[in-house]
């Protein structure tokens, strides 16, 4: 049996994954690629049923005046500087959209799970 | 509640496109961007959730778009970038209103004053009339992955009127410039629409 492959499997973002949020676990994976590809920022666009199209910006940061148009942006991930792995984006995409999909469910006392490396709001 | 809770039942509000959270001094500050869909008691209903939702004083901040193609998307200057003339010992900044360009000068003895400066004369480019001057601006945070906090205030000196921004940068510099375009982007958008 081969070894996996190191470059995106990460503990937490796995833990956050089967144990969390789906919001907790695009941030993780956010977080990932920032750091993997050493990236200066990064923020996923991705329409889904139930919440419309939603922008994340790494690090949960707010978006301010929206200089790089996030707010009209088509789906996908963003870089800066860009970054040209289309798979990665497309995961990424992927990812996003069956997360929100799971916490946007409309289950009745359904709300997000705990995310392990999240602390309640300060 | 906790923060995917809070986050996501903002995100639940019709039109909320965007969801940050930046704390500062003890504030937690909940800053939404919102799409043309929504709808005008956004920003009361968002500051319930949020103060049910957080723990200490919470402080709510709605950004909101028109539609595609609006000319609110465009009548906000954009920061293009920050360089460095040692020899005049100056600080230029540049910066753009769809393809118009427009450049600000300030001498880099002023310290963190002088992006906020330049950033003034460059918005005076497109708005040679603008009313407010530079006041100050001040590094509140640095967060452990070397990003910087800044806020900046500028000044109608006739009136006395402040505007104050807050923004984050990959160097101070930079975030002293973007703090002074969010204290006066909105404020401009008006004057700026014509030149578009």
């Amino acid at each position: 049996m081969p070894e996996p492959t190191k470059t995106l499997v990460n503990g937490t973002l796995v833990d956050t994954a089967r144990l969390g949020s789906g919001l907790g676990s695009i941030y993780r994976a956010l977080d990932l690629v920032v750091d993997g590809y050493g990236l200066d920022d990064a923020a996923l666009v991705v329409d889904v049923p139930g919440l419309g199209r939603q922008v994340l910006h790494a690090g949960r940061r707010p978006i301010g005046d929206d200089s790089t148009h996030l707010h009209d942006a088509a789906d996908g991930l963003y870089t800066e500087p860009p970054l040209d792995e289309p798979v990665v984006q497309e995961l990424l995409l992927a990812l996003g959209a069956l997360a929100l999909r799971y916490d946007a469910r409309p289950e009745p006392g359904v709300g997000p799970g705990i995310d392990p490396g999240e602390q309640g709001v300060a | 509640m906790s923060l995917d809770e809070l986050e996501l039942e903002l995100r639940r509000l019709r039109g909320v496109l965007a969801v940050g959270f930046q704390e500062a001094d003890g504030l937690l500050l909940v800053e939404l961007q919102a799409g043309p869909d929504a709808y005008p008691e956004l920003a009361r209903d968002a500051t319930l959730i949020a103060n049910q939702g957080a723990v200490g004083p919470v402080a709510v901040e709605v950004v909101r778009w028109g539609d595609r193609g609006n000319a609110s998307r465009d009548t906000r200057l954009r920061l293009v970038e920050i360089t460095n003339d040692p020899a005049a010992a100056e600080i230029h900044v540049r910066l753009a209103l769809e393809a118009a360009e427009g450049v600000g000068r300030a001498s880099t003895g002023h310290g963190l004053l002088a992006p906020v400066e330049a950033t003034v004369a460059a918005i005076r480019v497109f708005l040679p009339d603008l009313r407010f001057v530079a006041g100050w601006a001040r590094l509140v945070e640095t967060t452990p992955d070397r990003r910087f906090l800044v806020v900046a205030s500028v000044t109608d000196p006739d009136t006395q009127e402040h505007r104050r921004g807050a923004a984050e940068g990959a160097s101070p510099i930079a975030a002293a410039s973007r703090a002074t375009l969010a204290a006066l982007n909105r404020t401009i958008a008006p004057d700026l629409a014509p030149l578009l």
